[in-house]
Formats: C-alpha cells, structure tokens, sequence
C-alpha cells in the first residue's frame, strides 16, 4: 500500500525545463510548489566537470545522460497491421533524466517559431485554399498567437541570455538578422557568438545565391552574463561538448543553471530527486485530478502525494503515457480520427550535404552547439508552395556544432570503410570538411500517433508507449526539396568536393538520431473534440490538471522546439498562479 | 608495446605460441587465460609461458595486460581483424599496437558488453531492421556468437579459421560480412559486423585512449584533433581559418588526471 503524504498545492511531474520556468513564476509569489523528478542532480559529478565532461564515449556515444532504456523504452511499427518492437537501445531521440532534464545536454539552438505558426492551419488555408491541407494531415491551429506568446518568448531569452540577431524589430527588418522572424519587441540580450570558418564560407555562398543569411540564435554564451535573477552564465570556451553533454562552464542555458539554483533557495518550493511518477490520480465523475501516485527510486516506497493542482511537465513520450495510464481523455482512434490522446505524434526531418576544402580549415572542434549561420528562405511556408505538392520546409545551416572524432568525421564518397585509404581520407579530411543541413519540419499525419503497447512493460510494471509511425509523403517530397536547396548553396560554396544530398528517406529508422524533438500527444487547442489541453494548456477532461511541452504542439516546425515550449511555460506558470486564486476554467 | 614487431610476427607467433601450449598440454586447450599481444611481444615466438618476462624487460614501464572478456580464439580473431581494419602503414602501427583489439575487449568485458542501458525483456521476435537490435543475447554474447559463425563460415569458404587467412583475403571476407553476403543460420552476420563490430572499430580508434584503443593518442594525431581541456573561446578567433597548433600534440583524460 501507497503511503499518503500531505496535500501539496502544485506537484510538477518531471524536473527539466518547463518544470523550472512554471515554478520560477509560482514560487516567485509564494505558490507551494513540489516537483517530482526521476533522474538526480548532475551538478557535481563527472559529467558535469573536467576532465571526464570531455568523454564522448561515455557521454556521447553511449548516451550517458539519456533515459536509461534498460528502464523504460519505446516500441516502434510502420503501420498499424504491423506488431511493435521495442527499440532496445534508442538512438532516434534522447530524452533526458535528472534535475534539467534534456535541457542540460542540448545544444542551445533556439528559436521563435514564425509568427503564422500557432495559426498554421488558417494560414494554409488563407493561402492555398480551404480544399488544399490533405484529409489526412490534421494541422491545427493552438488556439493562442505568437503576440500573446511574444513577451514570454522575450523573458525567456532573457533569463537564458539567448545570444542572436534581431531580424524583425517591432516590425523593422533588421539587417543581419532573420527575415522572416515574427516581430520582436526587444534585441537579443546577448550578441551573436563567434561565426565559424564554415559559417563565413556559407554566409558567401548564400548571399551569391540572393539568401539572407544570420547567426542562429545561441543559449550558448558568448560572453559571462547575469540574468534579470541575478543568475549567471559562464563564457562559452567553443568546447564542441554541449549536445549530449552537459556544460562544465556554466556557459550553456540550462535549467540546472539558471533555474534550479534559484528555485531551492525560495522558501515555498521543493524538488524530490529519484522520484518516479507512476500514475495521476483522477476523479472521473468530478473531473478533477486527485494528486499523483509515484515510486521513491531510493526505498522502492510508493507513495501518494495529494496536490489541488496537477502539471505534466515531462518529456514528449511521458505526458502522453501519464493521460493514456491514468484514463485521462479519449484515446485516439487512428481508424474514425475519434479521441485525442496520442494524436498528431511528430518528428524532426534532418538531411543535408557534405563538403570538402582541400585548402580551408574548417578546425570542427572549434564550435559551440548553436554556433550555426543559417538561412530561413525555405523554411515552412517562408515560400510559395503551390504546385509543389508538399507543405513545410526547414532551416539550412552550416553544421558545425563540434569536432569530436568518433562521430564527427567527414570523408568523400568512395572512400571505403577501413584500412589505409580510410584512415587517409580521415586524415586528408577532417579539418577540412563540414555539412550543410536541412532541418525539416514533420506534419502530422493521421496514421502517426502514440499509444499504449499491448505486450511489452517497463521496469515498473506499466505498458511501454507504442509508437505507430513513419515517414509520409508529405515529409519525404519536402525533404527532397529542402536538400536540393542545401545542394545548391554546397555547389555555390566553391568546395573541392560536394558529396550527393541525402535526403531523408524512409522506413522511420530507431538507428539513426535525428534530435530530440518529438512532438505531439497531448495537442493543445480550442476544440475539445480534437484537443486535449485548452489554450491555457488546461485540460478539457480535468480543470486542475494541465499539460506543457512540445506535446502539446499539434505540429513539429522547422525550428527547433525549446521557444515556444518555454514561452508556453512561462505563460502557464502566470496562468496557474491565477488559477490557485480563482480555481476555473481558464 | 613493441613498436618493431610487424603485424605478420606477431600473429605467426600467437598462433605458434598457442599451438607449443596446446601441445605441452596434451591437446587440451590450456592457453593463457589472459593473454595479449604485449606479452606475446614480449615473449616471441619462443615457448616460455606468457608470465616469464625475458631479462631485461622492463615491468613497470606499461599497465599489466591481459584480455578480460575474450578467449583466446576470439582474441586471435580480434586481432587479426583489427589488424586487417587498420593495417600498419605511415599513419598508425597495427591495429593491435594502437590497442584496438583491447579496447573492444574492455568494452565487452564492462557496462556496455553486459547490456547496460539496453531494454532485455522478452518476448523476442525478429523484425525490421529500422527497429533495431532484437536479440536476446547481451552485445558480449552477441560479439561472441558472432565471432564463433564468422569462424565457421570461413572455414567452410578457405578451409582456415579467419585469423590464418593472407591480409586481402580476410580483408575480402570483412567486406563480404560488411555487405550481407556471408550468413549463418542462427546468427544475423551483417547485423553484427556493422551495428555491434564496425562501431567498436570506430570507437577503438577514436575514442579517449584511456578506455585502452587510441594509443599514444595516435589517430587524434592522425587526424588533427587536440582533445582537451579545449577551451578555445580565444582560438576560436585566433584560428579561425588556421591550421590548429595544439592539434599535433593533442591532450587526453589522463593528462589530466
């Protein structure tokens, strides 16, 4: 039997980075706040300091800080007439565990997302036609706009001293900046990081193709900085360590940096370590949720822990399995497009291609991880898309993020996969080579969707979260067009040798990471019929319970996730403090 | 390690040594448990038993060496395909003298050979290869099983266990497993050599010389990667665009340890 502990006003399950930023705004004015977390503090130990932080085997490629699949996984199949395996060893994405949660180890690539995004369905339609959205790509609108959502985008970028170039002030282009930003209120508050030696390489060749090309906006920082908390950011030492690692600098915005720290010096806010959150406690008949039911990874005690308000502030896969574990809102149904929980499960769509320089030092290991020049001209409806038969796009970059030689070598095409000639080409190479990327929206489609597995259980006795996807039409055209972008930026580029693009292609491969942006689950929206949280990130099925993270997106972009999904943090922290207030609907 | 010895000695006198150890021990198989190319160097092609040290040898001058996980068939295979992987040429000594054979050994014999951080629960079924790894075996017996039906299938190809055929033979025989083309009834021999095999290869070279491949550092040097502490906030202006100094003679975890 669970011990009951004592009533909580707020628990937060998961400790990463919208669990920092809602209870930075609740604790900010007194809210009790409890936040459970899995994983432990990681500040101290060796991933966390030099030497060992430097380790890419351990960190990087055996994925160290990532969820321990031997614990929980995920199972995957194509299509629903096949059976599901579960990926035994995940590499396709790397959630997090531990206090920051996938925060810690990311590579600092952040963005807004367009301004026409949280209106993408009305857009397209507005655009190309109400007939034009395929009956099988449910994109839909969030119910919220990028101008409700601007100034907590720019909070954000000032408590992560987010280092950038406005492309759109109040309505001003700026030069140098991105084009296509929706409107800013403020500059970044840090300037740009250091442009690599691949980055002036592609700047030339963009500009020679008619291109606006801009620094990427960068958590990591450039130079030391002390937010509007007093917090403070180290100097970015241009390590090429920050994906899959987490900074020993202090350098790189995090929630174990900038947040946490903060939070356990307020009286009103507590976070229990290696605590695993097993189910949440729902009362149907008064849709209400109870508190949340969670295992003590220390004792192996189960516990109770009561709460007025409930947030589900876990990793993509872990919110959509709490609803679907807990009976919380209707499953989806792929076969009538009924019940929403699992719905419009999206991934990332990366590609690109390789170039050479006989004569260039590209130095890779001289980076940081959002050190990045970028173009945004193809990216989702940034162009016309009639006639092509696909919608979305992506960004296309300089990809350089680090140099770290087991798995950030380039060779020619042809060279074989060992021997004398291999290690030549690694030799010849090296130094001398980058990828010019693609990062490509996925939309939903209406046979990709999250649901409970039916045979295989994690270490705790649950069902495993069954994936049911793969990579549709849709996705595979723009991805094809997108490379062919990146392919004539790389022939522009002057290099001694340009690989063939390879653009994404399917079967949905576990094997090959991508990022980590999974998306969808728990869409948020204004229609309960095809929503599962309201707006306000409310849920329709349980007014104290809300949900927050990129599961709630009800499309992945061509941007990275972190923006909005902070942005949408931050506003839930002011709207859950109103709540506490005036427990109603939002 | 014995810089002088070339790839060939060394092998003929594994064999040799193994095949006088076999044969003092009426047949059985009474090899070293642990036993590795070092020794071997040390000891030669002569009969002397792994722990006699010639005169002379110096003792204290490299870690004690042995083998963890493989026995000595599977070391011989190891060895022989890490040599065949990364031959002995200008740019780096053999693989066994850049400590791949052993690397892939530490790997197997710890954590990660063990299964750490893979989901092992049943049932098992085969499926497509984008689901990834599906067997029930730990990635140390996966390694094994997959050296034992390697083995076989070259035996019924060159009548020869693979660690006796000439370089571009057993360089042919890689490309073949490489490309799906040697297969076993029991075991998915592509699916080993290329997701369990290929990425310890990589590993062993690139990886920090610490976990016990990458001697000397030698393919960082090869390549022209400086290792650590790496902070270059100041090099990333000052070498922008520039060959890197600090990439000839890079640093490692141990030297700051």
């Amino acid at each position: 039997m669970a011990t009951t502990l004592k009533k909580r006003t707020v628990v937060i399950c998961g400790g990463g980075l919208t669990a920092g930023l809602i209870a930075r705004q609740l604790t900010s004015k007194n809210v009790d706040v409890l936040v459970l977390e899995r994983g432990y503090d990681h500040t101290r130990a060796a991933e966390a300091k030099l030497p060992n932080q430097r380790d890419e085997l351990r960190w990087a490629t055996h994925a160290g800080l990532a969820q321990d699949w031997a614990v929980q996984t995920y199972t995957l199949r194509h299509g629903r007439n096949e059976t599901a395996l579960p990926v035994r060893r995940m590499e396709a994405f790397l959630p997090g565990e531990g206090m920051g949660g996938a925060a810690n180890h990311w590579n600092g690539q952040t963005w807004r997302w367009a301004e026409y995004d949280p209106i993408l369905r009305t857009r397209l339609e507005g655009r190309y036609g109400r007939k034009a959205i395929p009956a099988d790509m449910p994109i839909q609108d969030w119910g919220v706009t990028y101008g409700e959502m601007e100034p907590y985008h720019d909070l954000f970028e000032r408590l992560f001293g987010i280092a950038g170039k406005a492309g759109n002030l109040r309505g001003q282009i700026q030069a140098g900046g991105n084009p296509f930003e929706g409107p800013r209120q403020n500059e970044y508050p840090q300037p740009p990081l250091e442009t690599t030696e691949a980055g002036l390489i592609f700047t030339r060749a963009a500009q020679n193709l008619g291109y606006k090309p801009f620094p990427m906006a960068a958590a990591n920082s450039p130079n030391a900085y002390t937010n509007p908390d007093g917090m403070k950011l180290g100097q970015c030492q241009y390590c090429g360590h920050c994906e899959r690692f987490i900074c020993e600098a202090s350098a790189k915005g995090s929630p174990e940096v900038l947040l946490f720290p903060l939070l356990l010096k307020r009286p009103s806010f507590e976070l229990r370590l290696r605590c695993h959150v097993v189910e949440v406690e729902y009362d149907r008949q008064a849709k209400r949720v109870r508190g949340v039911r969670y295992v003590d990874l220390v004792t192996g005690e189960e516990y109770e822990q009561p709460a007025d308000i409930v947030v589900l502030a876990s990793f993509t896969m872990s919110n959509t399995k709490y609803l679907l574990m807990s009976g919380i809102g209707q499953p989806y149904d792929p076969t009538n497009g009924s019940g929403v929980v699992g719905k419009n499960f999206c991934h990332q769509m990366m590609s690109g291609v390789n170039v050479f320089f006989k004569d260039r030092w590209i130095n890779p290991f001289l980076a940081s991880g959002a050190s990045q020049t970028c173009v945004d001209e193809f990216n989702e409806d940034n162009f016309d898309h009639t006639g092509l038969g696909f919608f979305g796009g992506g960004y296309i970059y300089s990809n350089v993020t680090n140099g770290r030689p087991i798995a950030s070598r380039l060779v020619p095409p042809g060279t074989p996969a060992w021997g004398s000639r291999w290690k030549q080409a690694n030799a010849d190479w090296y130094a001398h080579s980058f990828a010019i990327t693609a990062h490509g929206s996925w939309y939903p489609h209406r046979e990709n969707y999250l649901d409970l597995d039916p045979t295989y259980r994690d270490a705790y006795g649950q069902p495993l979260v069954r994936m049911t996807m793969d990579i549709r039409e849709n996705e595979l055209r723009m991805s094809e067009y997108c490379t062919q972008r990146a392919e004539e930026i790389a022939k522009e580029t002057g290099a001694t040798i340009v690989a063939p693009g390879t653009p994404r292609r399917g079967p949905y491969d576990s094997r090959v990471y991508q990022t980590t942006h999974v998306t969808g689950g728990t869409v948020m929206g204004a229609d309960p019929g095809t929503s599962v949280v309201s707006p306000h990130l409310q849920h329709w099925d349980a007014q104290n319970l809300f949900v927050v993270g990129a599961s709630v997106y009800t499309f992945n972009a061509g941007y990275n996730p972190t923006g909005p999904l902070a942005a949408l943090a931050l506003r839930l922290g002011d709207d859950v403090r109103r709540y506490v207030d005036r427990p109603e609907t939002l | 390690m014995n810089a002088n010895s070339t790839d060939e000695e060394r092998l003929t006198g594994r064999r040799a040594f193994l095949r006088q150890v076999a044969t003092l021990a009426g047949g059985t198989s009474l090899a070293p448990k642990v036993i590795g190319a070092a020794a071997l160097a040390a000891g030669g092609a002569s009969a002397a038993p792994a722990s006699a040290q010639p005169a002379g040898a110096s003792t204290a001058s490299a870690p004690a060496f042995g083998y963890e996980s493989l026995g000595p068939d599977e070391a011989s295979f190891v060895e022989a395909m890490v040599n065949v992987m990364c031959p002995a040429d200008t740019l780096t000594p053999s693989g066994v003298d850049c400590g791949l054979a052993v690397f892939m050994d530490r790997q197997l014999a710890g954590g990660f050979g063990k299964g750490d951080r893979l989901y092992m629960r049943g049932p098992w079924k085969q499926g497509k290869p984008q689901l990834g790894y599906q067997l029930p075996l730990t990635p140390d017996q996966f390694f094994k099983a997959g050296v034992a039906a390697a083995n076989a299938a070259c035996r019924e190809r060159f009548n020869k266990d693979f660690d006796q055929l000439e370089p571009a033979d057993a360089d042919a025989f890689l490309r073949d497993l490489a490309g799906g083309k040697i297969s076993d009834i029991r075991v998915p021999l592509a699916q080993w050599f290329n997701e369990l095999v290929y990425p310890l290869f990589t590993q062993a070279c690139f990886a920090d010389p610490m976990y016990g491949g990458n001697n000397g550092k030698v393919f960082w040097k090869m390549i022209g990667y400086p290792g650590l502490p790496a902070t270059h906030t100041r090099d990333m202006v000052n070498f922008r665009g520039k060959p890197y100094p600090g990439a000839k003679d890079p640093k490692a975890i141990p030297d700051f340890s």
